[in-house]
């Protein structure tokens, strides 16, 4: 006999607590009062420590009711010659399903769940089985075990997912399986339309030796399969009348050898219908639909472009969130002297744009008030001195207080002793670069402000020509982002309590160096002020699969900030996902499903949830397929094959096999439960008893 | 105790249904009627009759009450003696210490023998008898002088009677002993929680005084059976001393000295002539009267 969970006969240890509370005369608390403790007195004194036990059957079966229970908890079974003996065709079955959502296309999802319970119910007692549900992860049922029931009862309750096929997960996982069995057979079967998006990743992978892989293809033969996805969704805002609307424009894509004419293409915002269309589809082609204008209001929409349901509904809807264009406020300070414009490249460059746009604002220093700074997120003090007075003091409160502030130096540029102390350095005399002149020598492309131009041939910043530039002694607190080719800083960072600020070491205009007229300067004067102001562009839709972290997502929400509360998230299915921020791996949620998810904030005063848009991965709606002994071949090493065994070896059952077979657990609660009710009603007899003598 | 139920009137002198009785006067005269016409089945018919016994011709005898059929039979002179010139004085020794007012169940051992002394004194009343009574504790609290007109003083003392301190009987014994110079009928109630012979020798005064004494001990079942299980702090309503108990243990001990204590009082009452009786509050009263009666018969065999 064994026992699955040994370490819960700790709990007879538990047994002595019946024998105590038998042993123990317990002292009321009350005092009988009595008239006389005369006679009381007169009998000699005794130690009542070692009592009589009062109520034999009583406390036989609470013990018994206990140690029964305690029993049941050890998950007891017998090493029957019968059971354990394992035969030598033994096999280690794992049965990987497919569940990307290309397997919702047509009837081969049920096809692969009926594929699936064939295999489990083909297998021998002796064979233990695995059941891997899979698309671009992998997740596996109860491991390499003999129960059926539980296999059949995975198989039938899977879904197919929003996720792409992704055959090297699952195989790994089965790999694991295989490595950690010692049965003699090992055999996968793999159920799955074989895309050939998915088989990449099974690179890598590599069964052990006489492993046998039995692909199952589920697919529709050679029905033509009529497949048109919504690709994706752009967006074009445009003012009018002073609300801002949005053009929403869906892209389509045939994947089918036939034209399609007369698509019928939706688009809903917040739910409704706002207007149809009809789309006539090339061959393997695309088309774009563009709707009519939709007004936006104050807070985040969202949105579905869809498309009459094909045969891979997944696919023919696109969700998405339009948020309200933000716009950053900006206060151009200049000096107000010289002959040209000195804002003008400026003013230009943050003229363009829509994602975020610029309200610019310009004044000289001399007319600056305090009140310009109201509602502003960025100075740029352009080739000028700083503001004096009340004004220098508001403009250090606005950059503690979080605002951004941009230092142009230029030929005006005097920062005076008792001017605000929020430079990132000492501006030294300026210095000229003769010839050619310098360029930027050393740029930090992991800064923000030049994130953008890290990838290649997405700019260079180097190819501007710096003839004159002043020399900048960047103070402890400061951080160089970028330094000339001399050394000399051109773009120094400090913060100053909550506000950042930047100071660029050569003029914003063509007057210094060239960089206004090189094409990265339009990014890079974006980058700089969204910067600054701390402005990050909402995500309009997520793709399934994808794990965000909540807490880190209020742009994406579309909020202005969500509290520290734990979140409670609905899924497209309607599904109460809690999100709890605190912990190391708070706050993080897989976006498993397609569709909308509301984002309930705990703290929140409004009612009124957030939404994220979750869109499947389109590469799945490609179903080029692949050869499955190709993919068999790749994880064996060979197509197909046989496991050597060694005869005449037997192997016993595993031990929870064993336990789980007997199941003499529930026996023994049944037992106990008789025992606790036996002895509910032998105390209750006891108890009245008593009563009725007192 | 089923024979006493089972006599009539018997139905009235359950002590738990007198304790509804809140008028002492009525509770006893409804015991004491119903005991009287219950007496013309009992065997102590008789027992009222004025006449006493014969006695010889003494010089100065009232020749009134020489009995001539007895000279004419036997040429000798007797002389009549009757009961009924006793007009005795009958007086209650009240025992109310605070042990008395326990009581397990409804009715506690100061009410039973307030009852009790209720019922005598009404008895004693019926029979002409001067009523008086006596409380005491650790002294004397408490004295109604015997007298024929005192019946409604001494409901009305035992009416009042609250159970409150410590006893003791040495002190109120001796003093009490100054209050019965005549000799009458004493009649001790107290729950008798002290050394037998401390108790009899304070008693021996009264009975040496001529007095006929009795004694009745009342018991509360409890006291006697102790029927307690939990172990629990025990506490002396007398001296409020704790003690923690253990009654499965005790209880035979308990029991054996109890009786023990009952056992001495009865030798030591009857080496001295003293009358005895034990009370427990769960029997009906008329038992008292029956004792009472009972010892009254015996005195006079034994006179």
């Amino acid at each position: 006999m064994g026992l699955l969970a040994p370490l819960f006969l700790l709990g007879v240890a538990g047994l002595v607590v019946p024998i105590i509370i038998h042993m123990i005369q317990r002292e009321r608390k009350e005092v009988v009062e009595f008239p006389s403790l005369m006679f009381v007195r007169k009998i000699p004194f005794h130690s009542f420590r070692r009592q009589r036990i009062r109520h034999w059957f009583l406390l036989l079966l609470r013990c018994a009711a206990l140690l029964f229970l305690i029993l049941a908890f050890t998950r007891p079974f017998f090493y029957a010659a019968a059971l354990a003996a394992v035969t030598d065709g033994a096999r280690e079955v794992v049965i990987l399903l497919d569940r990307s959502y290309s397997m919702g296309l047509g009837d081969r999802w049920s096809d692969a769940q009926d594929a699936a319970i064939e295999t489990i119910n083909g297998l021998s007692p002796d064979d233990r089985a695995t059941v891997i549900l899979f698309d671009n992860g992998a997740e596996a049922g109860s491991r390499s075990t003999t129960d059926r029931a539980s296999l059949t009862g995975l198989v039938n309750a899977a879904e197919v997912g929003s996720g792409v096929t992704r055959f090297g997960p699952a195989l790994k996982l089965a790999e694991g399986v295989f490595e950690g069995s010692d049965l003699p057979r090992l055999e996968a079967v793999l159920i799955s339309d074989f895309q050939r998006a998915g088989v990449e990743s099974a690179s890598g992978v590599r069964f052990p030796e006489g492993t046998v892989v039995t692909p199952i293809r589920i697919d529709d033969g050679e029905v033509v399969l009529e497949n048109v996805s919504v690709a994706g969704v752009l967006f074009e805002r445009e003012y009018f009348a002073g609300r801002e609307r949005i053009q929403v424009t869906a892209r389509l894509t045939n994947r089918a050898a036939t034209a399609i004419d007369g698509l019928n293409v939706t688009l809903e915002m917040e739910g409704r219908e706002i207007e149809a269309l009809v789309a006539d589809l090339p061959p393997n082609g695309s088309a774009t639909v563009d709707f009519a204008p939709v007004t936006l209001g104050d807070v985040p929409m969202s949105g579905t472009v869809r498309i009459a349901p094909d045969v891979l509904p997944r696919d023919d809807a696109f969700y998405f969130v339009v948020a309200p264009g933000q716009v950053v406020p900006v206060l151009l300070v200049g000096s107000g002297r010289g002959p040209d414009d000195p804002n003008l490249f400026l003013r230009r460059a943050l003229g363009i744009g829509s994602a975020p746009t610029f309200d610019v604002n310009a004044v000289t220093v001399d007319e600056m008030t305090v009140s310009d700074l109201t509602g502003r997120q960025v100075v740029v003090l352009n080739d000028t001195r700083p503001p004096s007075g009340s004004v220098a003091r508001a403009l250090d409160e606005f950059v503690r207080s979080g605002g951004g502030l941009l230092v142009v130096a230029g030929e005006r540029s005097i920062w005076s002793a008792d001017a605000p102390d929020l430079l990132a350095g000492e501006m030294g005399m300026p210095s000229d670069r003769v010839g050619r002149g310098g360029a930027l020598g050393y740029v930090d492309y992991s800064h923000p402000v030049f994130e953008v131009f890290s990838a290649p041939r997405s700019g260079d910043v180097t190819t501007a020509r710096f003839f004159r530039y002043r020399s900048i002694q960047p103070h402890d607190d400061a951080t160089v982002v970028a330094r000339f080719d001399d050394g000399n800083p051109a773009l120094t960072e400090r913060y100053v309590g909550n506000g950042r600020v930047l100071l660029w070491a050569s003029t914003v205009d063509s007057f210094w160096n060239d960089f206004a007229k090189k094409p990265v300067y339009l990014p890079f004067i974006h980058r700089v002020v969204e910067y600054l102001a701390g402005y990050a562009a909402p995500t309009p839709w997520f793709e399934a699969g994808q794990v965000l972290n909540l807490s880190e997502q209020d742009v994406a929400l579309g909020v202005g900030g969500l509290s520290a509360a734990d979140y409670v998230v609905m899924s497209p299915s309607g599904r109460r996902i809690p999100v709890e921020v605190s912990g190391d791996r708070g706050g993080f949620i897989n976006l498993m499903e397609q569709g909308l998810y509301e984002v309930h904030d705990g703290n929140a005063a409004s009612e009124v949830p957030s939404v994220l848009a979750v869109n499947v991965d389109l590469a799945e709606a490609d179903l080029t397929g692949v050869d499955p002994e190709e993919l068999a071949s790749m994880v064996t090493g060979r197509a197909g094959g046989t496991r050597e065994v060694e005869p005449g070896e037997t192997r016993a059952m595993a031990a929870d096999d064993l336990e789980r077979r007997q199941s003499m657990w529930w026996y023994l609660l049944v037992a106990a439960a008789l025992f606790f009710v036996a002895e509910t009603l032998v105390s209750n007899r006891l108890s009245r008893t008593a009563l009725s003598a007192e | 105790m089923a024979d006493t139920h089972s006599a009539p009137g018997a139905r009235f002198v359950d002590p738990r249904v007198l304790a509804r009785i809140g008028n002492l006067k009525l509770l006893a005269r409804r015991v004491v009627d119903g005991f009287i016409n219950g007496l013309h089945k009992a065997p102590y018919l008789g027992v009222s009759v004025d006449f006493a016994e014969h006695r010889g011709y003494m010089p100065g005898d009232d020749i009134r009450f020489i009995d001539w059929r007895v000279f004419a039979r036997t040429d000798r002179f007797y002389v009549k003696q009757f009961e009924a010139d006793t007009n005795a004085n009958f007086s209650v020794l009240f025992d109310v210490s605070k042990s008395m007012s326990f009581a397990s169940k409804s009715i506690s051992k100061l009410d039973y023998g307030r009852y009790l002394a209720a019922c005598l004194t009404y008895f004693s009343t019926k029979q002409r008898d001067r009523v008086g009574i006596v409380t005491f504790d650790d002294d004397i609290v408490t004295r109604v002088p015997p007298s024929a007109k005192h019946l409604d003083v001494v409901l009305h003392t035992l009416d009042r009677i609250k159970a409150g301190r410590p006893g003791a009987f040495e002190k109120p014994l001796f003093r009490a002993t100054e209050f019965f110079k005549r000799r009458g009928v004493v009649l001790l109630i107290s729950d008798l929680y002290d050394d037998p012979r401390t108790i009899v020798d304070g008693l021996k005064p009264l009975s040496y005084a001529g007095n006929d004494v009795m004694v009745f001990h009342v018991l509360d079942p409890a006291e006697v059976d102790f029927p307690y299980d939990e172990a629990t702090s025990f506490q002396d309503l007398e001296t409020g001393r704790k003690m923690p108990v253990v009654p499965e243990k005790l209880r035979e001990q308990y029991r054996s000295l109890v009786q023990e204590h009952i056992a001495e009082l009865t030798r030591l009452c009857s080496e001295n002539r003293i009358d005895y009786a034990f009370f427990n509050t769960a029997q009906p009263l008329d038992h008292g009267l029956f004792q009472f009666l009972a010892m009254r018969e015996k005195l006079k065999r034994v006179r």
